[in-house]
């Protein structure tokens, strides 16, 4: 009924309506799905407020701030290279966004057992990105003594930031892969059976969420 | 509730995945050839911005949504865009006042008192 | 639409607790919760009123309470405000009264996810908890920065509680948080998702709206406060320096370097302001319903109400830096935010002259209920003008950090809400237990609070002016402000304790009607919205008995010309009147 509603009219008279209909604002959309996009709807203001605050501080500082290209090289084949594991944790990230997207594709046409491995394969991915970062950081703070209150390089908020937000985001991964393992071990075992699957949606929306802060994260930290 | 499910073909995801690793790589790029200043920024945010719309409108599924759902989640973090201004039009005064009081090569440039204010002590 | 949409929860069975313990203690039912949040958060209030009290003698009678030192004052106004603000008011007016009211007023059967809402409840009294183990002895104390928190001075040597006082708060502060978060996002989900038949969003009644509007700046507004908290944490513990400037603190110049001071107060008052909104529109809404229930008369201008709940919101976004005026802070942001500050003077005054309209020439009946909401009316109206003083930059910066704004805030959004809060219990304390509360009591209750706010705050003002700042320990003898200051703030303390005193009788109402209080039937007040309309009193699980109730018209009308009694409630179709 909602999709045949949609059909002749505008994207306003369709938020009109939907706004003013009963029983629910967000036709067709689940219980659980509306409350993780309020939830990261939430999120979002964390992280910006994360970013915001280093933009602050930054924009404000009169010490000199670390050329990010040059911190985070990596020795490859001889020569440095800039942004080496960053790329690859890039990388690592956008693909595991990909077979999740597939997994929810899976979930819709109830396979179960492509959904569960395509939700591992990515938990897995999320794990190596988790397992880089503490590589970073051990490289960062063993070779370059870069700590969370000093820097030698120059302003000690570099550190402090970077440890500060690329920690919470990296507890976000690992709190996706926690997730992300359960569910598809419930779905395996069948708990979704009379359901729709939206809860391998639902999932994948949190993990998106965690790709995409960490394009603002590469695009502002590591680039800018 | 009727169906919903989100039901699309899977070629969607493979153009937009290899789309992302476009943009990455791009913006990989940008560092590499170490553009500079404005050019560098505006590169960046640009391909920030395809990244996160890509990956917000097909895997997170916004393009398919009603636009009820759509306004609902994209309009409230305009507000933040609103502190991120803010925040940064005052970062350059605060700068400068740390400049012009504590820096050591910059003397601090003395104000002759406003002449209402002038009281002989 | 063609054809009805039928309720999700109709189509899902109910968890049905099967234990004593899984019905009363880790219940999963709204109501339940409701109560359990009440309560904590009436006994936490009950600490802020004792630790304000001790202030108003030490104020009154300096030298009187010799134990009482500088440290345990500064203590006590911290945990005074932020008791109040976050953990009385918030945690009352939306864990409390949103429970309560969200599913029976939407017409569900309970929160959208149950379980998720009874770990709300628990992961607060851990905050709870936490917030008042500063006061274990042997730590130093709470923090006593005051309740805004400010580094640098909150994590330097001096301040009371500056080493584990203030870890305590913040750390209470992020559990609070994750703790409104998941009651939160409950609350949105069943106000968008599980309303019943009939029940679109503009004939909800304005509770609900006000509790919506509120949860959603929550949502938003608390990450701000969430990373603070972290930052400040990682300054104090780690020895990071996002707040902390090169400082030298007692002769010693500390290792930190660089931080941005005024950045925590931008993230805070960025929270901070919504904050005051959160805790102001639910009670809005509360009371615009008391209004048109007890005055026998439909709201006025209902859309409007709406609209200006919806627009006051979005503008708390964006007006926060007028609490900051004498911060330091860039100087042509004055201008801005004493401008959108002084335009969200536009939809408050627009919801005071509805509650005025609703009134005139209306069938009022003074019941204890409708005796809190006007007065919150008269209340919010004193403390809006003042709000309009301290708006602008220039009236502002000679009344900073005097009694004036003690006495603004205090009008506004401490005593106003709590008026609310008085006359929601009242008003749904009978759907709740099934009977009256004492009317008498509730009178003498009503009036000494009433008019002792009115002796309490109304001589602030006048202090504020003649200079006499706020937060000291004690006003030294001083040739700034004449004698006669000393004299009213012994007359406030003198009132601020009978106050006190008095708020047992409303407790003491509380239970005793709960045993031997009149009966009260299902609908005392006669009042149309749907939590009355329920089958049982009180509502058992799940609310509605087999089937959910079917909404056919908004929730006033009362007073309809032609139709044989003077209420018609939600549920009787259209054209019908009983």
């Amino acid at each position: 009924m909602a999709e045949a509603a949609q059909t002749n009219q505008g994207p306003l008279t369709t938020i009109v309506d939907d706004w003013s209909s009963d029983v629910t604002t967000f036709k067709a959309v689940p219980w659980g799905k509306a409350m993780m996009w309020i939830f990261l709807l939430s999120d979002t203001f964390i992280f910006t407020s994360f970013l915001v605050s280093y933009m602050a501080v930054r924009m404000t500082q009169t010490d000199a701030w670390p050329y990010p290209s040059e911190v985070f090289s990596l020795e490859a084949f001889g020569t440095p290279v800039p942004l080496l594991l960053i790329a690859i944790m890039t990388f690592i990230l956008i693909t595991s966004s990909g077979t999740m997207a597939m997994a929810v594709n899976m979930g819709y046409r109830k396979r179960k057992v492509a959904v569960f491995w395509l939700m591992f394969a990515t938990a897995m991915l999320g794990l190596s990105f988790v397992g880089m970062q503490a590589f970073e950081w051990t490289k960062l703070i063993g070779d370059e003594g870069v700590k969370a209150w000093q820097n030698p390089m120059g302003a000690p908020q570099f550190g402090s930031f970077f440890f500060m937000i690329t920690g919470f985001h990296g507890l976000h991964v690992s709190a996706g892969v926690v997730y992300l393992l359960l569910v598809a071990i419930r779905v395996l075992r069948g708990k979704y059976d009379n359901t729709s699957f939206e809860i391998v949606e639902i999932t994948g929306l949190y993990w998106h969420f965690v790709d995409l802060v960490w394009v603002f994260i590469f695009a502002f930290f590591y680039l800018w | 509730m009727a169906e919903v499910g989100q039901q699309h073909p899977i070629k969607v995801y493979f153009i937009v995945w290899g789309l992302l690793f476009v943009f990455s790589i791009a913006s990989y790029m940008v560092d590499f050839y170490e553009f500079k200043e404005h050019l560098r920024w505006f590169l960046i945010v640009v391909f920030m911005m395809l990244k996160a719309g890509f990956i917000v409108a097909v895997f997170m599924h916004m393009k398919w949504e009603r636009p009820t759902l759509i306004t609902a989640i994209l309009v409230p973090p305009l507000v933040l865009l609103v502190l991120m201004y803010l925040l940064a039009f005052e970062a350059d005064y605060a700068w400068a006042s740390r400049i012009v009081y504590f820096g050591g090569e910059v003397e601090p440039i003395p104000l002759s008192p406003p002449s209402h204010a002038a009281v002989p002590h | 639409m063609a054809t009805a949409e039928i309720p999700y929860q109709e189509t899902v069975p109910l968890h049905h607790p099967k234990t004593w313990i899984g019905k009363y203690v880790f219940s999963q039912d709204h109501k339940v919760i409701a109560v359990q949040y009440g309560i904590t958060a009436i006994a936490v209030g009950l600490v802020a009123l004792f630790l304000s009290d001790l202030m108003r003698i030490q104020i009154a009678y300096p030298g009187f309470m010799e134990w009482f030192v500088e440290d345990y004052y500064y203590q006590a106004i911290t945990m005074h405000g932020m008791i109040m603000v976050i953990y009385l008011l918030t945690a009352f007016l939306l864990g409390a009264f949103g429970n309560f009211t969200v599913p029976l007023m939407c017409g569900a059967r309970d929160m959208v996810f149950p379980f998720v809402n009874m770990l709300s409840y628990w992961v607060y009294l851990i905050s709870v908890i936490i917030l008042l183990l500063g006061y274990i002895p042997g730590l130093g104390g709470p923090t006593g920065a005051g309740w805004t928190l400010y580094p640098p001075q909150t994590i330097t040597e001096g301040t009371p509680g500056a080493d584990w006082g203030i870890m305590t708060m913040l750390a209470s502060l992020a559990v609070f948080i994750v703790a409104f978060t998941m009651g939160g996002l409950n609350y949105i989900t069943t106000i968008l998702q599980a309303r019943t038949r009939g029940m679109s969003l503009m004939r909800l009644p304005l509770t609900v709206w006000g509790i919506f509007v509120a949860t959603f700046l929550g949502l938003l507004a608390f990450p701000a406060l969430f990373v603070s908290a972290i930052m400040m944490i990682l300054d104090l513990r780690i020895g990071t320096s996002f707040f902390m400037p090169a400082i030298v603190s007692l002769g010693q110049t500390l290792a930190h370097d660089g931080g941005q001071p005024l950045l925590f107060q931008h993230l805070f008052w960025f929270f901070g302001h919504p904050e005051v909104y959160i805790v102001a529109l639910p009670a809005f809404g509360v009371v615009s319903d008391l209004i048109s229930v007890h005055a026998r008369k439909n709201i006025f201008g209902y859309r409007l109400m709406v609209w200006a709940l919806v627009f006051i919101g979005i503008l708390s976004f964006i007006v926060w830096a007028h609490h900051m005026f004498v911060a330091g802070m860039h100087p042509y942001f004055g201008f801005f935010f004493a401008t959108t500050t002084l335009i969200i003077a536009v939809p408050t005054a627009i919801k005071v002259y509805n509650w005025i309209l609703t009134l005139w020439k209306a069938n009022i009946k003074l019941t204890v209920p409708m005796l809190y909401a006007l007065s919150f009316v008269l209340t919010f109206i004193m403390g809006g003008i003042t709000g309009l003083f301290l708006g602008n930059v220039i009236i502002d910066i000679p009344l900073s950090d005097t009694y004036f704004v003690v006495a603004h805030f205090h009008m506004v959004m401490g005593v106003s809400p709590i008026l609310a809060i008085f006359g929601g219990i009242y008003h749904w304390y009978p759907k709740l237990t099934g009977r009256m509360l004492n009317d008498t009591v509730g009178k003498w209750h009503f009036w000494i609070t009433f008019l002792g706010t009115y002796i309490i705050y109304f001589p602030m003002h006048y202090l504020g002016f003649i200079g006499v700042p706020r937060r000291y320990y004690e006003n030294f003898d001083s040739s700034f402000y004449p004698a006669s200051a000393q004299t009213l703030n012994e007359i406030i303390t003198w009132t601020a304790l009978v106050v006190g005193v008095a708020q047992l009788l409303y407790i003491g109402n509380l239970v005793h009607s709960y045993f031997y209080g009149k009966p009260a039937g299902d609908n005392p007040w006669g009042a149309n919205s749907l939590e009355w309309c329920t089958p049982d009193t009180p509502p058992s699980h799940g609310n509605w008995g087999d089937k959910l109730p079917t909404v056919h018209r908004w929730a006033y009308d009362y007073s309809v010309p032609g139709s044989d009694k003077d209420f018609i409630p939600q549920t009787v179709p259209q054209g019908q009147s009983s």
